[in-house]
């Protein structure tokens, strides 16, 4: 009780919502093990992709673990108020009286949570299947670039995801507005990897591209903040 | 309906068709004054030759379409701020002609990249990269509206429509993030990279094609002033 008056109301609302996002998941493991078998066929069709059976990869590195990233990262969008809208959870979030950007933080977390468990897999698999030179070296720098795009996939992902929520063909309309948005995150994030694996430590660029992922997630953080309370004012 | 706009449009004028045809004016004037300019009087660039002259109009509407969707961010502000349906008329109609202008920027820089570099296309080029993103991204803006219902669909299309405007700066800090880009930067931290001879030539296609910009969303506001009050008259001749 005393834990429950020291934090402030936002905090616990935040992490009660959170908590269901998890526990909900926990219970059904519908949407992670759907991700992360989503994530392992991708990478396996990307490697026919490339018309030639090629054991070295390697400098396709970024842009084959990020591309999937963010087919993944649009099925698991797609999937994150699925729960809320079918089972009526929505409208009884809507009218308690907790603010709206507390409901984006927590779909947010929830998201980055689901990406990095699907990283787990994906960040060594790719280097299994697809990186001939030294790649484990670089497994925190990479790691590092998944945490930032996390949070970048997370706040577009959680505004587009609310917006396609109410319209006609919403599993349609997710990918057309979600995807485009998401092209500079894939273009940075592929650049970052690309520009530590494998070796290569051009760390000027992965610092800029970084940067950039940073500068997305401030700029994306901020429009979430100001528009997100129409997203859901009916 | 306000008062002022019923009475004009009773005493035969159409609210807003002065500003379209002054706008109107000024463009064809300096449409004329650019496209002569441009071809005629402009010096040829010593290192790139004649199609260095699709500059003037490429880099013109690039940034009168920057405009366009700037001009849509702000309507989607104050729609959310208003509720005003007129507000989503300029939304919308900005990013029509924004998207519209976009494209002509890709198009025309596809048509240098073949002069300059022999291919249609170049991805290693950034800048012509992401304003292909850009337009993707716009175009998803109609999907967007044409799936919701009217009262969700000036909302959204608000939301997106700032959404969208924060996705500009990002795909222009872009194209300085990686080193090896190709695309000739004409304006630097330092200033226009061009002779004055040439800058004014450039300045004047600009204050065309943002002078068209303009003419054009007046004369679709109008039109689209004219559905809303013919919806109105329609309705009111049902419920007679």
């Amino acid at each position: 009780m005393s834990t429950a008056t020291n934090h402030p109301r936002w905090t616990r609302q935040l992490a009660g919502l959170v908590r269901k996002d998890l526990r909900l998941e926990l219970r059904t493991k519908e949407t992670v093990v759907a991700m992360v078998l989503f994530a392992v066929i991708t990478l396996t069709i990307m490697q026919f992709g490339f018309g030639t059976r090629d054991d070295d990869l390697t400098r396709f590195t970024g842009g084959l673990m990020w591309v999937t990233l963010a087919f993944t990262a649009v099925l698991g969008v797609g999937r994150s108020y699925v729960a809320e809208r079918e089972q009526r959870v929505l409208d009884g979030l809507l009218v308690s009286p907790i603010p709206r950007v507390v409901l984006l933080a927590a779909k947010a977390i929830a998201i980055v949570i689901y990406m990095a468990i699907v990283e787990v897999v994906v960040i060594p698999l790719v280097g299994i299947f697809f990186v001939k030179g030294p790649y484990w070296d670089s497994i925190g720098w990479i790691a590092l670039v998944a945490l930032l795009a996390n949070v970048c996939i997370a706040l577009s992902g959680t505004l587009f995801s609310g917006l396609a929520l109410f319209t006609r063909a919403r599993d349609l309309i997710l990918p057309v507005l979600f995807l485009p948005a998401l092209v500079p995150v894939v273009i940075a994030a592929a650049g970052a990897t690309h520009a530590v694996a494998a070796g290569a430590n051009d760390m000027a660029d992965y610092r800029g591209y970084c940067l950039f992922l940073v500068a997305y997630a401030i700029l994306f953080l901020l429009v979430c903040v100001a528009t997100y309370d129409a997203v859901f004012d009916d | 309906m306000p008062s002022s706009t019923t009475e004009k449009t009773r005493s035969g004028r159409v609210p807003g068709a002065r500003a379209a045809l002054i706008w109107g004016v000024i463009a064809a004037v300096l449409v004329t004054v650019s496209t002569i300019g441009v071809f005629l009087v402009a010096p040829e660039d010593a290192d790139q030759g004649v199609i260095q002259r699709i500059f003037y109009f490429h880099v013109a509407i690039a940034l009168v379409s920057l405009v366009a969707f700037a001009v849509a961010c702000v309507a989607g502000i104050f729609l959310l701020r208003t509720r005003s349906a007129r507000w989503d008329d300029v939304g919308d109609v900005a990013i029509r002609l924004g998207l519209l202008f976009s494209v002509l920027v890709v198009i025309t820089g596809s048509i240098w990249a073949k002069a300059s570099w022999g291919t249609w296309w170049v991805w290693s080029d950034p800048r012509l990269v992401t304003y292909l993103i850009v337009v993707l991204i716009y175009a998803a803006y109609f999907v967007l509206r044409s799936s919701v219902d009217d009262d969700r669909r000036m909302r959204y299309a608000a939301i997106y429509a700032i959404a969208g405007f924060a996705s500009v700066p990002l795909s222009f800090y872009s194209v300085r993030v990686a080193n090896s880009f190709v695309h000739p930067v004409v304006f630097t931290g330092s200033g226009a990279a061009m002779p004055g001879s040439m800058l004014i030539w450039f300045v004047v296609s600009l204050a065309a094609m943002l002078a068209l910009f303009i003419a054009l969303l007046e004369v679709e506001l109008i039109g689209r002033r004219a559905e809303r009050a013919l919806r109105r008259v329609a309705l009111a001749l049902e419920n007679t």
